[in-house]
């Protein structure tokens, strides 16, 4: 295509502009006031990006730590509630059925007051889930499921009271139903706001934020002093007041974020190692001493004509034992807490448990099933019993690992605290210093 | 150009030394969804129903001893002076049949009709129908616990067959029963004839799902563990019916007035005590004790008192016993 004469003519004067411009600026940049100029943009500009840099950076982390604690760690805590307290309720339907037609009344409202809990914790879940598709079909699942669930708990206890055998049929079914498709659900909601409070973590720990502020902090600094040995240079003079504050206005800023960070940092390790990381280990160990109860429960109520469930139980304590499972893995975090002694304490219960629940398998093994129902129902009714101490300091343990971690948590926001406004506005003033440092020696070329 | 990047290096060495000190881990969390993912232990899959073989005297067992032995004194050798060494019988029952084999949970003990009748073994084994302990056995595992001797007799509603005959021995038949069929009392099922295509549920493992297959019209047959799960999947509108034994259907009526048994037998279920066949001597010894309660009218006597109630029926002449020659 012709290039239209006219254009080609508008295009050559344009070209002569910007070169004439370029010129000029050229020429006033050899000058030193133009150098000057030139020097004065580049520190504002190094004062500007550590500013906005080390703001994002604290903004971002800050971000993370205050998730963790407001949002992330609350709805975990409620996942921990529905999933132990749903558990908590199959051990306690199942054990109860076993005393018969007059069930103690502590049993009852222990039951009905984990079906209170759970729903509790199920209402929370519902509103804050909306977000992931995979948690609300587990929060559907078990809102539809648990009705059915107490529904057929019922239907067994009304039948036990008539001394129907068919009742045992009905709490196999409860039980079925609420490990088959209940407790996957609640075992969902909690993987997934466990996961969530782990990428907190990653994104409240992460080096990335630290790195970005080292190097900008450097770069300002670098040229802010190569400005003063300029200056100094070609002024003449060795001390520009000005410029000097400037400089130990962003040398104070950049001590007081990096410590922010690093303590921020350190605090939100504490919170995982101190106190969530013993909240998981604590509720899965809950979540599977109250299996193997009900395992142990429905042996009985089936009089032993279940293989499933002695299996099961079998299976749970393995993964439950002291040596390789999850009651060895509470020693070492409860050790980091200085909660050494809780440990200990944990492994006696739970080594008095398993030789309760042996000498209950022992004799209904040997075909005395009334015996063995008998001494099930007798450890079921004290509070006392190894099982329920053990229950209740697995429970104990699990709050004050909770608040391990609030304590932590909070400390990890606070450190941040105030940054987010201390940076840009520190970092502004420093520059604002600078610029009248530099504003005094341009002034002298006039 | 060096000293700045001197300086850079210093700063990032400085603050990696600060923040070196830990980092967070997702071992605890990794090792917690393991445990919880342990897997529930599975049940067995079910055998596929076998063709029965045939065999000619189902019903024969082995002879009585003229002379029974002195309870509290079983001769020399025998199976019996083992069992009186022991000091109790252990006896393989179902713990869930009501009025026939169950747990009463208000008694804290075993109660029924077969639970009876082997208390009276016991008793002419000791001299105490107290001295005997009883083991919940499932209708997969009977046998095995004949054949193994976890347990010395199984009474347990086992239909005497030719295959199990050749697995273990049996004692005179102490109870005629028949397969039937349960239906909700407001069903418009008058036999099994109308169940063709219909869920009907039965016991893995019992005969009772090997002959629902050999029906015409022939029922979807709906498979459970223990026999009481299905009452409870009529209840829920599960399945259309439950075929079993009489014996069992009515302790099922008997629990849940809103259901009826309807037609005839859809096949006989002779009951027989299951021994091993290690010990002749002991089921000629139970055999003793099964024809002097039918010549004493004790038969008559718990048939009364455990199912009378539930049939209504006249009760009828306990089952005659055949031996072979």
């Amino acid at each position: 295509m012709e290039a239209h004469p006219v254009d080609g003519v508008a295009r050559l004067r344009a070209q002569t502009r910007a070169a004439a411009l370029w010129q000029r600026l050229r020429q006033r940049a050899m000058t030193t006031p133009g150098k000057l100029a030139l020097v004065s943009t580049l520190v504002v500009a190094g004062a500007l990006c550590f500013g906005v840099v080390a703001t994002l950076a604290a903004r971002s982390r800050a971000d993370a730590a205050k998730a963790a604690r407001t949002q992330t760690e609350p709805l975990l805590v409620q996942a921990v509630t529905l999933y132990g307290s749903l558990s908590d309720a199959n051990a306690t339907a199942t054990t109860t059925f076993l005393t018969g037609g007059l069930e103690p009344p502590q049993r009852r409202s222990h039951y009905l007051r984990d079906l209170r809990l759970a729903t509790g914790s199920l209402t929370t879940l519902t509103g804050e889930v909306s977000g992931s598709s995979e948690a609300r079909v587990a929060v559907r699942t078990i809102g539809d499921q648990l009705p059915v669930y107490s529904g057929l708990v019922e239907s067994a206890r009304a039948n036990n009271l008539q001394g129907f055998p068919v009742g045992a049929a009905y709490l196999r079914r409860a039980s079925t139903l609420l490990t088959g498709k209940i407790l996957p659900a609640a075992n969902r909601l909690y993987t997934i706001e466990a996961t969530r409070l782990g990428d907190d973590y990653r994104r409240g720990t992460s080096n990335g934020p630290l790195l970005a502020v080292a190097i900008a902090i450097a770069l300002s600094l670098v040229t802010l002093i190569a400005a003063q040995i300029y200056v100094a240079r070609v002024s003449r003079r060795i001390l520009n007041v000005w410029m000097l504050l400037a400089t130990l206005v962003i040398l104070g800023v950049s001590v007081w974020a990096v410590v922010g960070l690093v303590g921020e940092r350190n605090a939100l390790i504490r919170a995982q190692r101190n106190g969530s990381d013993s909240v998981e280990v604590l509720t899965a160990s809950r979540v599977l001493l109250s299996r193997a109860q009900s395992d142990q429960s429905l042996t009985l109520v089936s009089r032993g004509s279940d293989a499933i469930s002695p299996a099961d139980f079998d299976n749970v304590m393995t993964v439950l034992s002291p040596r390789g499972g999850m009651i060895g893995e509470v020693a070492p975090l409860a050790a980091r807490a200085g909660r050494g002694q809780d440990a200990q304490r944990l492994a006696q219960e739970f080594a008095d448990y398993r030789a309760q629940a042996s000498r209950v398998i022992q004799v209904q093994k040997s075909g005395r099933i009334p015996e063995a129902i008998h001494l099930a129902v007798a450890d079921a009714a004290s509070p006392s019993s190894p099982a329920a101490r053990l229950s209740f300091d697995l429970a104990a343990q699990t709050n004050a690992a909770q608040a391990r971690f609030e304590s932590q948590a909070s400390d990890a926001a606070s450190a941040l605290s105030g940054l987010d406004i201390a940076i840009p506005a520190l970092a502004v003033a420093a520059a604002i210093l600078a610029l009248v440092g530099l504003r005094h020696r341009a002034s002298e070329y006039r | 150009m060096r000293r700045r990047l001197r300086q850079l290096l210093w700063v990032v060495a400085a603050a990696a030394a600060i923040t070196g000190c830990g980092s967070t881990s997702d071992r605890p969390l990794r090792i917690t969804l393991a445990a919880l993912a342990t897997k529930p232990a599975a049940a067995s899959p079910s055998s596929p129903a076998q063709p029965q073989p045939r065999c000619s005297h189902l019903t024969a067992s082995l002879r009585a001893p003229a002379v029974m032995p002195t309870p509290g004194a079983m001769p020399k050798g025998s199976f019996m002076k083992r069992i009186q060494r022991r000091h109790y019988l252990l006896a393989g029952v179902d713990q869930n049949t009501f009025l026939f084999g169950y747990f009463n949970p208000e008694h804290g003990r075993s109660e029924g009709f077969e639970i009876d009748l082997l208390r009276q073994i016991a008793k002419a084994i000791f001299g105490s129908p107290r001295a005997i302990q009883f083991r919940a056995v499932t209708p997969a595992q009977r046998i095995a616990a004949v054949q193994s001797g976890s347990v010395d007799i199984v009474a347990d509603a086992v239909t005497i067959t030719c295959e199990r005959r050749q697995q273990v021995d049996f004692s005179t038949v102490y109870f005629d029963a028949g397969q039937k069929v349960l239906v909700p009392s407001n069903s418009t099922a008058r036999s099994v004839k109308d169940l063709g295509g219909k869920r009907v549920c039965a016991a893995v493992g019992s005969t009772t799902i090997a002959t629902l297959m050999t029906l015409t019209p022939r029922p979807i047959p709906y498979g459970v563990p223990q026999r009481t799960d299905c009452l409870v999947a009529l209840q829920q509108g599960l399945v259309d019916a439950i075929s079993s034994d009489d014996s069992i259907l009515l302790g099922f009526e008997a629990q849940d007035p809103n259901t009826k048994i309807v037609g005839g037998q859809i096949a006989a279920e002779p009951y027989g005590m299951a021994i091993s066949k290690a010990h002749p001597e002991f089921v000629r010894f139970v055999n003793g004790v099964l024809a002097r309660m039918r010549a004493d009218g004790s038969w008559r006597r718990l048939y009364a008192h455990w199912l009378g109630k539930a049939t209504d029926a006249k009760t009828p002449a306990p089952p005659t016993a055949q031996y072979v020659r």
